[in-house]
């Protein structure tokens, strides 16, 4: 029983590490009709800027800043210079993933001469195990946790209350009409870039600070975990993404302690396919999307 | 000039097209159409299913691309501007479907509607539009998606009005609504959206409803301006009744043109 207990608590981290990320992927699809493939690329390449910084000795918190940033400025100039002129050519959506999956490929390869093959870790003490009892998860952990509800909360408070994210949800039900009020769409579809790109450098660094190592291949697993947590929650809803993180996040987690850790993936992946045949439009539907929670 | 500036007792337009053609994907759904509004004006476009009513709507407020002739808002030239542009010149726009950000609460609505407004000129519009409907305030909190089809078009149009716009342009408001709901619509809210000095510009299906209500009249089929006059002399004409009411259009079942459908 306390395997299981002990399990929940690596399940609260792993839904944090997914809720940031997902919520990030989502809005993009959400907002900007964009199913960015590239997104586990971006993580991962966040990552690795923090990894240098850190190797460099500079504390994994600022990397973790740094790598944010970096997302964010990565994630605004691949929508500029890439998908926002192929979308402005009338590019089909199943043509625009295409495009992303390219982008993703080309990321992974132009970075393999960069950083090499092996795994690498940050250096960076775990910091003291806390025990909640049969639960214990390091400070690190704890910390992850904490990062990823701020994170949620701030979302949410954009979202509902501040002008920029109405607009943002205005966007995304009905471009055409948010033209008409005279709103900026394409000042908001950049600083959705800009947010979603710093959620995912955070994530990348975050979900790389929560595994004893990682390497470029990690991108495309992330890559696949968010998915899951997306869709599950309802394809472009910040909210569903959420609840997609909590349930991939614990049942991963759980599966791993009742089962083998080694098929984490595939439990997640009968989760979605399951929710998808009762439920195909996810867990909150379309016309949901982007809508105010409450 | 066009003749239709000539007319007398016509105020100066507002926002005129000149030989406007426009369409989807280089095929010209509308070819050589003119039509102006002014203050105080309510303009009817009336004609069958799929002559481009809509059509030249949306290229009026910048969705579709003008291919020929041009927009003037008073002086200024204005074909093919932006949406977000023409918003900010005065040209508010009430599609007939999509008229509203359903995900969004009735207030947020309205919020979006003055986007371009500073937060306490939105507080002092929402109130002012909340008089203008009084159906609105009570309901500030629901979302959008769960309102009446009466509820939802005065929603669409309260949202336009955020901005207080000089040029009302609204596709086929009365579809989907109840023909009560639709006689209270263009006689109570359009006629007095005009009467304190807008200039509506209005699609609509119920020919004989708008021919009541309107100070000018176009008549579209098949792309193209076909008659055009004062209502009571349209009523008066003999082919009128066989160039449109004789087209089908007088049971309004149909809400959508052709062209509208995606």
């Amino acid at each position: 029983m306390s395997l299981f207990v002990a399990a929940f608590g690596f399940g609260l981290v792993s839904m944090s590490v997914i809720a940031i990320a997902a919520v990030g992927f989502t809005m993009q699809f959400g907002i900007t009709n964009m199913i960015n493939l590239a997104y586990g690329e971006v993580m991962i390449s966040s990552a690795y800027v923090a990894y240098y910084l850190n190797k460099a000795g500079i504390s994994i918190w600022i990397g973790m800043v740094v790598g944010a940033l970096f997302g964010a400025a990565f994630s605004f100039l691949l929508n500029r210079i890439v998908y926002a002129p192929f979308q402005r050519k009338g590019t089909s959506y199943l043509g625009m993933v295409i495009v992303s999956l390219a982008i993703s490929l080309m990321m992974a390869n132009l970075l393999l001469p960069i950083v090499g093959y092996y795994s690498v870790s940050y250096q960076e003490g775990t910091g003291g195990l806390i025990r909640l009892g049969a639960i214990i998860l390091t400070t690190n952990q704890i910390l992850i946790i904490g990062i990823a509800v701020v994170v949620m909360l701030l979302i949410h408070g954009l979202l509902k209350y501040t002008r920029l994210g109405k607009a943002m949800r205005a966007t995304s039900a009905n471009p055409t009409l948010a033209r008409n009020c005279g709103i900026p769409t394409q000042r908001v579809v950049d600083a959705v870039w800009l947010i979603t790109g710093a959620l995912c450098g955070l994530a990348g660094v975050v979900a790389a600070l929560n595994s004893d190592s990682f390497a470029i291949a990690n991108g495309a697993a992330f890559l696949i975990t968010i998915l899951a947590a997306a869709v599950l929650g309802g394809a472009g809803q910040p909210y569903g993404a959420m609840i997609g993180a909590v349930l991939i996040g614990l049942i991963t987690e759980l599966s791993a302690a009742a089962w083998s850790p080694e098929y984490k993936e595939v439990v997640a992946f009968g989760v979605l396919v399951l929710v998808m045949v009762l439920r195909p439009q996810g867990l909150l539907a379309k016309r949901g999307a982007m809508a105010a929670a409450g | 000039m066009d003749s239709q500036q000539r007319v007398e007792g016509r105020p100066a337009p507002s926002l005129r097209a000149e030989h406007v053609t426009s369409g989807y994907g280089g095929v010209p759904v509308i070819r050589d159409v003119s039509i102006s509004v002014g203050p105080k004006e309510i303009v009817a476009i009336i004609g069958p299913n799929g002559a481009g009513k809509s059509t030249l709507l949306k290229s009026l407020v910048g969705i579709l691309r003008v291919t020929g002739g041009r927009v003037l808002l008073g002086e200024d030239d204005v074909t093919n501007h932006p949406p977000e542009d023409l918003a900010k010149r005065g040209v508010g726009y009430v599609p007939q479907v999509n008229d509203i950000f359903e995900p969004l609460t009735v207030l947020e609505n309205l919020e979006m509607g003055g986007y371009l407004l500073t937060s306490a000129q939105v507080r002092t519009r929402v109130a002012e539009v909340g008089d203008v409907f009084p159906q609105l305030p009570p309901m500030l909190k629901r979302r959008a998606d769960k309102l009446s089809g009466g509820e939802r078009k005065m929603l669409a149009i309260a949202r336009v009005l955020m901005l207080d716009p000089k040029v009302l342009i609204l596709d086929e408001p009365t579809a989907n609504l109840s023909p009560k709901l639709a006689d209270a619509l263009l006689t109570e809210h359009v006629k007095r959206l005009a009467s304190i000095g807008k200039a509506v510009l209005l699609v609509e299906q119920r020919a004989r409803a708008a021919l009541q209500i309107a100070d000018w009249t176009s008549v579209l089929v098949s792309g193209q301006t076909r008659l055009e006059g004062r209502p009571d002399e349209l009523l008066r004409r003999e082919d009128f009744e066989e160039l449109f009411l004789g087209a089908g259009t007088s049971t309004p079942a149909s809400p959508e043109e052709d062209d509208d459908k995606r």
